[in-house]
């Protein structure tokens, strides 16, 4: 049997075909987001399935989750990313007991019940500002003049990480440009700018934080920001082996579950 | 009359309404249709879904009457008492007077929410140096400069001291405009100390023996500013009268709650729930009438309990709300994700607890002061939500949290931790704004994923 998850996150879509007998990957895709979010939903997932020769006949049940959720047409039904990622990650890593996952728009922190079992415990989520999230980054590459995967490299060279607001997008550009201004290193900014965004999710963590903690989302793939998130959590973190698919990969495992 | 319960639109009450009259359905003389709020600049009311039951609109016309019913009783010679953030307290003694009302200012905090919003409160407010960053109760400073919500009170009285900074900024504002506010001073609760008698307080808490006789001081100094003003000394006698009275409503809404807490279908939805909480506070400037309102509530929900019958779907999700929000449709909102709410502590639980009547009157009041959650630790809060949810049988607990309400910026998380420590509950935090539909999908996904979280682990 054969299902489907598919994340509709706020800057990437995410595809997933999933093997449900043989507990495997089939193929996944990312995309970057667009604002035909149905459309490109469609598109992908199309795509896919001519790239693993499947017909779309093939796939027993589809399940989307992520902010644009309810837009995705092909979906049979939808269930929050939360739920997803927490399945996703009991998939991909079966001892994590804390899931911190940073995406475009948003950043959350799951507390998972003890393996076996891929139900959540509790989960705490940023609120309005986007101050640890990927959008963060975003902001910042822009105005370093630079991209997001050179950012890694950047921080990686930092001498001495300068201190940012962690509370407010547009209040640390402003601290970044006074930073630019008295001629602190780009590298330091950078450095800064993550230990930022990990701060901010160790307040959102409170504290009881149980080991193995697990990094997804998007934004694991920056180089630098789990060793940021180590730090600031005083704990070891480890990255998720395919971190933008978590989701949608936790879809599709659900997905083949609610037909069992 | 009586149809099976379910909750509806501002337009579908139109015409329930209607069949409701045809059916010869008798109404207070606040009562008519809930449109004609909307009409008069209740805008936020056609967002909202309302349980249908008669009860339901009587409580919804009560509450949206009290403008009228303080500048009519104005009108009608009695003493209007404005007093503020005491939640419960003095009202009890303004009511044990003849021909006096009280009233709290700080309940401007829901017009924005609810009811016309195109006054200008808070534009107010922000031109008074007082923006968003405050708590919602800033409406308040706009009410006070346009007399449209409450009239002129004839004492203006505050209580002062463990109260959230904002709102002690707000009040400090009010008095800079030239308002003359009778200040009293609320202690932080504390533990007593070796040598210090430990009184009893309601909630099962203590307090030290220094502490109530200093509140008790304090509210002697009210009482005596009360007498002043309405030309009746606040005698022992009125008082323990009042607080008969108070205990009467407190009585009603504690069966109330334990009654829908527990039901096993909801039989009135989380919406109507938090109004008919507001009331232990306030009684909406009418204690008869709210009693009259509690009353027929009561009998509806025993109604639908007896038949089974509810609002929502059986197997809805107990979620445990902490917090008032000022946005009502996070109400609905809960309920539309899948969840029913199962415990509540809006910030004013002792409110809902019996006044002592064991001991002097005044004496009692001021244990009940003490008692007020927001003046001691956290982990006392904590520790009596833990309570609730263990007796109604919560599967999760959900803290709201307003922004700019400084009281609970931080109180959340404090809570959230002693929950996770002490519990398996899932304990989830959610701030929502007022006026602002721009978070409703955020919200929404915040309410599913606790949903799904409870109704996964049911299963697993």
């Amino acid at each position: 049997m054969i299902c489907a998850g598919i994340d509709g996150g706020s800057r990437a879509l995410k595809v997933v075909i999933f093997d449900v007998a043989a507990q495997k990957i089939l193929a996944s895709a990312v995309r970057d987001q667009h604002v035909d979010h149905n459309g490109l939903a469609e598109e992908t997932f199309g795509a896919l399935l001519r790239e693993a020769g499947l017909q779309r006949s093939d796939i027993k049940r589809v399940i989307a989750t992520g902010y644009a959720r309810n837009l995705i047409k092909a979906a049979d039904t939808t269930m929050t990313e939360i739920t997803c990622h927490a399945v996703g990650v009991r998939f991909l890593c079966p001892q994590a007991m804390t899931v911190i996952e940073i995406g475009g728009q948003d950043s959350k922190l799951l507390r998972l019940d003890p393996p076996p079992a891929s139900t959540v415990r509790d989960f705490a989520m940023n609120d309005r500002c986007a101050a640890g999230t990927g959008r963060f980054l975003e902001v910042v590459a822009a105005r370093l003049d630079t991209t997001l995967s050179e950012l890694g490299s950047l921080a990686e060279r930092a001498a001495s990480p300068a201190a940012i607001s962690s509370t407010c997008v547009v209040f640390a550009e402003t601290e970044i440009i006074g930073l630019l201004a008295s001629g602190v290193a780009r590298e330091d900014i950078v450095a800064g700018v993550q230990n930022a965004i990990a701060t901010r999710l160790t307040a959102m963590a409170g504290s009881h934080l149980e080991s193995p903690i697990l990094f997804t989302g998007g934004v694991a793939l920056i180089p630098g920001m789990r060793e940021a998130l180590e730090r600031a959590l005083a704990n070891p973190v480890t990255l998720s082996p395919q971190p933008q698919i978590t989701g949608a990969l936790g879809a599709a495992i659900l997905a083949g579950r609610s037909i069992k | 009359m009586n149809e099976p319960p379910a909750q509806i639109s501002l337009e579908q009450w139109h015409h329930r309404y209607t069949s409701l009259r045809a059916a010869g359905f008798h109404e207070a003389p606040y009562g008519g249709p809930l449109e004609r709020h909307f009409t008069a600049g209740d805008y936020r009311l056609a967002q909202l879904r309302f349980d249908n039951s008669a009860a339901a609109l009587r409580l919804w016309n009560f509450l949206l009457t009290e403008t009228e019913r303080l500048f009519a009783a104005q009108r009608a010679g009695k003493k209007i008492i404005g007093t503020m953030k005491d939640l419960g307290t003095v009202p009890i003694m303004a009511y044990a007077l003849p021909d006096t009302i009280a009233f709290y200012p700080d309940g401007t905090w829901w017009i924005p929410c609810i009811m016309r919003q195109s006054t200008r409160d808070l534009a107010i407010a922000d031109s008074l140096g007082i923006d968003e960053s405050f708590c919602p109760v800033r409406a308040m400073l706009g009410a006070f400069e346009t007399h449209q919500h409450f009239p002129p009170p004839d004492l203006l009285i505050c209580s002062v001291g463990a109260t959230c900074d904002d709102f002690s900024a707000i009040a400090q504002r009010l008095a800079s405009r030239g308002l003359a506010i009778l200040w009293w001073e609320i202690p932080a609760r504390r533990t007593p100390e070796p040598t210090e008698e430990a009184i009893a307080l309601p909630g099962g808490f203590l307090a030290g023996g220094r502490q109530v006789d200093f509140v008790q001081a304090e509210l002697q100094r009210v009482s005596a500013a009360l007498a002043k003003t309405v030309g009746h000394e606040v005698t022992d006698a009125r008082l323990a009268e009042g607080i008969t009275a108070a205990n009467r409503i407190r009585d009603m809404l504690r069966q109330l709650r334990n009654l829908v807490f527990t039901a096993p279908r909801c039989p009135l939805p989380a919406l109507e729930m938090l109004i008919a909480e507001m009331l232990a506070i306030h009684y909406c400037s009418d204690r008869q009438q709210t009693q009259e309102v509690l009353g027929e509530l009561l009998a509806e929900v025993l109604r639908r309990i007896a038949v089974s019958a509810g609002t929502l779907p059986a197997d809805a999700v107990r979620v445990f709300w902490v917090n008032p929000v000022a946005d009502l449709q996070a109400m609905n909102l809960l309920e539309e994700c899948g969840g029913r709410l199962c415990g509540t502590e809006f910030m004013f639980c002792h409110a809902l607890d019996p006044i002592p009547t064991d001991v002097a009157p005044m004496e009692a009041l001021a244990r009940m002061a003490l008692a007020d959650p927001m003046i001691g630790p956290s982990a006392d809060r904590a520790k009596r939500i833990m309570h609730d949810v263990r007796q109604f049988g919560a599967e999760a607990v959900l803290i709201s949290r307003i922004p700019g309400a400084s009281h609970c910026a931080l109180e959340g998380s404090a809570i959230r931790a002693i929950i996770q420590r002490e519990s398996n509950v899932p304990v989830v935090e959610i701030e929502v704004p007022p006026l602002n539909e721009g978070v409703r999908a955020s919200l929404r996904t915040r309410l599913e994923a606790l949903v799904e979280t409870v109704r996964r682990r049911r299963t697993s």
